[in-house]
């Protein structure tokens, strides 16, 4: 396990395809690492169209990065205050091979660390954690060179709103009735414990519910230079208009 | 060009397509659903190119796409993919 680390997104991408692109060849060992973005970040997933997806005026005027991931699935606003990124990397035969159940045994150590602060939680199916009943992670997962990475979002306390005007949901729908019918779905960590634990105590929840659920025991360790050398190698492609643009 | 969504159960498909005597000439699909490999997408969208845009054509080569490639796609099937394609061409 990881140093918690705040990096800008594209820093952020790269030490992710470096973990997994290293530990594929037997370099790096299975990883576990929990990070934050600075500055904020719009993240979409690598399937989407990015001028469908996401405003860049408005990402513009409150200084927000765009960029594109690895993986599949929708676009995420990762709020610098609010939201803490964990990423999973290990070896494809240490996952079942069934995609929704490799989902349901990574997520399974979320819904541990969600339950030791104190919520009630559940997987749900296909890449969802539920805090008392409502999203409050959402993870995405690919699989290349014959490892695995999934990474994903634990909801502290970001800015519903600001999510919703950096997203293109079309503006009438971002109506105070919508985002009523927002938080009906959607929750976060604040809002479930009436408090907002730092970032160090989810890190810490997570990290024991991962090691419960995968039945490991974690060892601090740092990114290696190999590692840290890929990630800047890689560090140019997902900060290229050409990668952001690509659909 | 035509346009149009489809909501799968996991993932909106967007699809942007254009026809030449019936059958699809050029199309691109975009989405925030989740394919394994994710390269596999790119194969699906050059199998569509010629096809005739009728539900059975289109059916015929997604199933065959699938089953040549062996692609995972959780909680988004053959049909749906035919669906939000069917629905661009009909825009």
């Amino acid at each position: 396990m990881l140093p918690l680390r705040v990096d800008d997104a594209f820093m952020s991408m790269a030490i992710d395809e470096a973990l997994l692109k290293l530990n594929s060849e037997g370099k790096s060992p299975n990883t576990i690492r929990f990070w934050r973005w600075l500055p904020s970040t719009v993240s979409i997933g690598c399937f989407q169209n990015v001028e469908r997806e996401v405003d860049f005026e408005v990402a513009k005027r409150y200084g927000i990065d765009i960029v594109r991931r690895i993986t599949g699935g929708g676009a995420v606003f990762h709020d610098h205050g609010g939201e803490l990124t964990y990423s999973v990397v290990c070896k494809q035969g240490d996952v079942p091979d069934e995609i929704i159940e490799s989902y349901r045994l990574i997520c399974s150590g979320l819904v541990r660390g969600f339950e030791r602060l104190g919520l009630r939680a559940e997987f749900k199916p296909v890449n969802d954690v539920l805090g008392n009943e409502k999203k409050i992670s959402g993870s995405a997962q690919t699989r290349r060179w014959g490892s695995v990475l999934q990474h994903g979002t634990v909801l502290i306390a970001p800015d519903v709103r600001r999510m919703f005007e950096l997203l293109k949901v079309s503006p009438e729908k971002i109506s105070d009735k919508f985002i009523a019918s927002v938080f009906e779905r959607v929750t976060t960590v604040e809002r479930e414990l009436g408090r907002k634990p730092s970032f160090e105590e989810v890190r810490e929840a997570m990290s024991r519910g991962f090691e419960k659920s995968l039945d490991v025991k974690l060892s601090e360790g740092e990114l290696t230079s190999d590692e840290l050398e890929l990630a800047a190698e890689l560090k140019p492609k997902y900060a290229s208009d050409k990668w952001l643009r690509k659909s | 060009m035509g346009y149009a969504e489809f909501k799968a159960p996991k993932g909106v498909i967007k699809v942007e397509l254009e026809l030449a005597d019936d059958a699809i000439s050029q199309v691109s699909i975009s989405g925030d659903f989740f394919m394994y490999p994710e390269e596999a997408l790119e194969r699906l969208e050059e199998t569509l190119v010629g096809i005739k845009a009728d539900r059975e054509s289109l059916l015929g080569a997604v199933k065959l796409f699938y089953s040549s490639t062996g692609v995972q796609t959780p909680m988004v099937e053959p049909e749906h993919w035919v669906e939000a394609i069917l629905r661009a061409a009909g825009e």
